[in-house]
């Protein structure tokens, strides 16, 4: 098993086209006024001031697989008949959380109970693009590493709380990555806490796999 | 001839030819997939020999050695802990494959993980990680090193201060850039150079990040700044699979066939990465050998960096403008944060002061009593998470100086070392082993020099001190020592003639302490405002002041046109004209708008700055309060709902429509006549988030539109319990209950509330909405289905009517 990786801030652009889709910005169809555009720029800007990113990684082999689910080299076991599809061709998973962090939840909670409730649904978009963009920037890592390995990740990841992959596997997620560590809190529904938090799992593949499909 | 010298002279002549893959060429060697490459060299030595022989032959100048993850990080999770032995023998194999024909570069790859501020090791355990590994290559006999496939700005930091602490041998670092043209950490290509050649990197470049296309890009992008060889190691393209072998798809001899334009680009030293075979580096010789590369066009540059840009301090940039508000003096909250060990008001002071134009932050954490090192090095380690400017390390502390600079993940600029010989003496060698740029304070221990003929000796005096060390024009920043007019009528026009002389006959940059010029007199500002705008005139590059003055921040953008620091005029144009936003008229009829319709038009805009004052105007104008709610702001707010439904209006627009709405009904509501439609008996409407959920913001917006619309909303939060639910409908009797949900996992507590509704006998309506609930769903637990706020206010009317005709 490789050591724990952990991102103290990760740094990329906001993914500015998929939170205008988020907002239900259609192109050529949404009309916006050169001001209303500014001053949702403007939220923009401060949505980001007040985001920080931090995340998690961990490679870890998969121990047995069958088709009800799958187990880890750790013992951790992981019951879902998706995901073991899903999983099929790999031998190796990468387990990621990542976070906004509190703040931008704070900013959110203030303004929409009455503050500015404008400026809070566009922070609140802002953090869940981001938070999920975080994550394909962790894939991102992973693959430029594993390519050296002839090895890919799974070009999709899975979530803890789809299809039959019960949200309680999250707080095994939870646990191996210790996000704790990076300010992420667990409750006893197994939801993240801050809001804009979240886990995944991927996938490794040997290269051949890829170019098979 | 020492291998610093040898390189050079190559380089005079010719590039130098770098090795290619070694991971690639072990794969088609024979070493299985999963095995660890360097233990699998020592197990099966003739084969990583082989690989470095044919390099050699084929005219490789230098092999790397197999060490790319020979650290004690990577190797721990194969269970090999020996590190410092691996990498001596491994250094060994290559050395005695390749005798004296070829050098031999000890290979340094990444850790795999990521370093303090933008990870979780700290910088000296990295460094120290480094060293370990840097030791056993020494050991085995490698005749420079290279570090390589970073993309963290910091590890490579890390790993170039660990090499340069045990040896002074030829150093190359080359990182490795996305498609976009940064590292995965953030760094361009230009920016990695400024921190990387200034911390004494004797070569800097990238290495496997394209095939050799992508790469000339990012070569284009750091020659111009670049006073090192740059290195270039592409990929042979990106790996395909043929028979369920994997090849790389570019041939040797189109592999090659870029080499020219490589060393047009500006290329000094070139080899392959990933998928190269010795084939390719035999035909990239053919093809380059007769090419003299083009040597570093500058000897020093002006430039600091963070880890995400560059300042380039250029003659006729505009004036530079460095954050002074990071300095605990007379602010107590910052002063009691920094000694807590909280960043909340340091973060909030950057990022407002780069939001007013800071080109650059200064750094001061002097707490009276305080232990400033560690100050400083909780504040350098959080400041390059939460903002990408630059920052200019400000102490009287040599210590903490010291630990910023050896922390910061770019080239920072040290305020200041003066001719205070103590400081001088320990101050010169810190700057310089870091690579910082210094700001030149023209005093001594004995005086505060008056006059700029006194100063400008003293900053020639130290300028032949740090020259000794190897510092050019280029990495000072001379400061004009500002005192106040309140003293000394003559102080200003000292420091501007020493700006004068400093930017003009010593060629040097030159910054500015603004406020002290105005310390003691009234109404600062304007002579602030004034003095920066007359320094501007004599040169100066940079001042450190505050940014949110809004008269100094006008007069500088002036002066930088007047100054042609301001090309085309295009920042004083953007700063000045189109302040004011013009409302596009939706509904304009000839003559302009009527008091009403501009109240229409600020519902539709989401006006909510002028929308009272609007109302007050329609009032005054001889509107009923009463019409202009029922006439002017309903139909607005329903034309939101319909554009919003049409997809021209997007969710903000359709939240600042109905904030606007909001407010001003709070305003008219106690105008309104009794008769009025809003002062008569509202329907209630309860609305909570359900137990486990605590996404509430879609349940906020569906509260405000209902608001607007006429409701009694009482909103009972999120993550409420069905039994409170209940609760409150018993108690409120509403007509409606909304309920929302944003997960999978929560939508099924919206069930749990209608059953417990309904074995109590309560016989409301339900209207149930969220991320994830559908219709069906919504059907099945018997509620009714709102997809947005829009439709939550439509469904709602109806049902009302329907409650109102069956009680």
């Amino acid at each position: 098993m490789n050591r724990l990786v952990f991102f103290n801030s990760i740094n990329i652009p906001a993914p500015k086209e998929h939170i205008y889709g988020r907002l239900g910005y259609r192109k050529g169809k949404t009309r916006l006024l050169p001001h209303q555009e500014e001053e949702i720029e403007h939220y923009f800007e401060d949505a980001l001031t007040l985001i920080n990113l931090r995340g998690a990684g961990i490679r870890i082999p998969i121990k047995e697989k069958i088709s009800s689910g799958i187990v880890l080299s750790t013992g951790a076991a992981f019951e879902s008949k998706r995901l073991s599809a899903f999983l099929k061709n790999c031998h190796e998973i990468v387990l990621m959380g990542a976070t906004a962090g509190g703040d931008i939840i704070e900013a959110v909670r203030k303004d929409s109970t009455g503050n500015n409730l404008t400026r809070a649904v566009v922070f609140d978009a802002v953090g869940g693009e981001i938070v999920d963009a975080s994550l394909d920037w962790i894939m991102d890592y992973y693959n430029r590493e594993l390519r050296r390995e002839n090895k890919h990740l799974t070009a999709m990841r899975f979530s803890a709380g789809y299809h039959d992959f019960l949200l309680e596997n999250q707080k095994i997620i939870y646990d191996i990555l210790q996000l704790r560590h990076i300010g992420i809190k667990i409750d006893e529904n197994f939801i993240l806490r801050p809001e804009k938090s979240v886990t995944a799992i991927a996938g490794i593949e040997d290269i051949k796999y890829q170019n098979e499909k | 001839m020492s291998i610093k010298n040898k390189i050079n002279s190559i380089l005079e002549k010719r590039a130098l030819i770098l090795d290619g893959a070694t991971g690639t060429e072990l794969q088609r060697r024979g070493m299985p997939v999963g095995a660890c490459p360097e233990v699998w060299c020592l197990e099966n030595p003739r084969i990583i020999q082989a690989i470095h022989s044919d390099y050699r032959r084929s005219g490789a100048d230098v092999v790397y050695t197999c060490t790319f993850g020979a650290n004690r990080l990577k190797m721990e999770q194969y269970n090999v802990h020996n590190i410092k032995d691996i990498n001596r023998r491994l250094a060994g194999l290559s050395r005695d494959a390749v005798g004296k024909k070829a050098m031999v570069a000890g290979d340094i790859g990444p850790t795999g993980q990521f370093i303090k501020p933008f990870g979780d090791i700290d910088f000296e355990e990295a460094v120290d990680v480094f060293k370990e590994q840097a030791m056993g290559l020494l050991e085995g006999g490698v005749d420079l090193f290279v570090i390589e496939t970073m993309i963290d700005i910091q590890e490579a930091r890390a790993a170039l201060i660990a090499v340069k602490e045990i040896t002074d041998l030829f150093v190359m670092v080359t990182l490795t850039f996305e498609e976009d043209g940064r590292t995965l950490g953030g760094t361009d290509p230009a920016t990695a150079l400024i921190t990387l050649q200034s911390l004494g990197a004797d070569a800097v470049g990238c290495n496997c990040s394209t095939g050799p296309e992508g790469m000339l890009g990012f070569i284009a992008a750091m020659k111009p700044y670049a006073k090192v060889p740059l290195v270039a190691k592409p990929n042979a393209g990106m790996p395909e699979i043929i028979d369920n072998k994997t090849v790389f798809d570019m041939p040797p001899a189109r592999f090659a066939s870029f080499g020219k334009e490589y060393i047009s680009t500006g290329i000094n030293i070139l080899g392959g990465c990933c998928g190269t075979t010795p084939d390719h580096i035999r035909e990239l010789k053919k093809e380059i050998q007769e090419e003299k590369p083009i040597s570093p066009l500058v000897k020093s540059i002006s430039a600091l960096s963070s880890a995400g840009k560059s300042i380039f301090l250029e003659e006729n940039r505009p004036l530079c403008i460095v954050g002074e508000r990071i300095n605990p003096t007379g602010k107590k909250a910052l002063q009691q944060e920094l000694l807590d060990g909280k960043m909340s008001i340091v973060r909030e002071l950057a990022s407002e002061q780069k939001r007013n134009g800071a080109v650059l932050l200064d750094v001061n954490v002097g707490v009276p009593g305080a232990d400033e090192e560690k100050i400083m090095r909780n504040v350098i380690n959080f400041l390059p998470t939460v903002t990408d400017l630059p920052l200019v390390i400000d102490s009287s502390k040599i210590e903490a100086i010291e630990k910023a600079l050896r922390l910061y993940p770019g080239r920072a600029l040290l305020n200041s070392i003066s001719g205070e010989e103590k400081k001088l003496k320990r101050l010169l060698p810190i700057a310089a082993k870091y690579g910082a740029m210094f700001i030149l304070l023209p005093l001594t221990d004995k005086e505060i020099p008056a006059t700029a003929r006194r100063r400008k000796e003293i900053i020639q005096s130290v300028f032949k001190e740090a020259a000794l060390l190897g510092f050019a024009r280029d990495d000072i920043v001379v400061d004009g020592l500002v005192m106040t007019v309140a003293s000394d009528s003559a102080a200003a026009l000292e420091t501007l003639k020493t700006i004068e002389w400093s930017s003009n006959k010593f060629r040097c940059n030159t910054v500015i302490g603004l406020s002290n010029v105005s310390f003691g007199m009234p109404q600062r500002k304007w002579i602030n405002a004034t003095f920066l705008a007359m320094a501007g005139a004599m040169g100066l590059t940079m001042a450190i002041a505050n940014p949110s003055s809004e008269e100094m921040m006008n007069i500088k953008t002036a002066a930088d046109l007047l100054t042609q620091k301001d090309k085309d005029a295009t920042s004083f144009i953007s700063c000045f004209s189109g302040i004011s936003p013009s409302v596009t008229p939706l509904i304009k009829g000839e003559g302009g708008f009527s008091p009403e319709q501009k109240v229409f038009q600020a519902v539709l805009d989401g006006n909510r700055e002028e929308i009272i004052d609007l109302a007050k105007e329609a009032l005054s104008s001889g509107a009923a309060a009463d019409r202009l709610v029922q006439d002017v702001m309903v139909p607005a707010i329903v034309r939101v709902g319909d554009l919003f439904d049409k997809r021209e209006y997007f969710l903000p627009q359709l939240v600042a429509g109905a904030e606007a709405m909001k407010k001003g009904l709070e305003y008219l509501t106690p105008l309104l006549g009794k008769d009025s439609p809003e002062q008569k008996k509202k329907e209630i409407i309860l609305l909570a988030t359900v137990k486990g959920d605590i996404h509430d913001i879609g349940k906020n917006i569906v509260s405000l539109m209902l608001r607007n619309h006429g409701f009694n909303i009482i909103d009972l939060g999120k993550d409420v319990p069905a039994e409170e639910i209940i609760k409150r409908i018993k108690l409120s009797q509403p007509a409606i209950v909304g309920l929302s949900a944003l997960m999978t996992t929560t939508m099924v507590n919206m069930k749990d509330v209608i059953e417990l509704a309904r074995a109590e006998g309560l016989d409301c309506k339900f209207i149930v909405g969220g991320a994830v609930v559908s219709r069906s769903f919504a059907h099945s637990i018997g509620a009714e289905y709102a997809k947005n706020g829009v439709g939550a206010v439509r469904l709602a009317r109806r049902l009302c009517e329907e409650f109102l005709d069956t009680n």
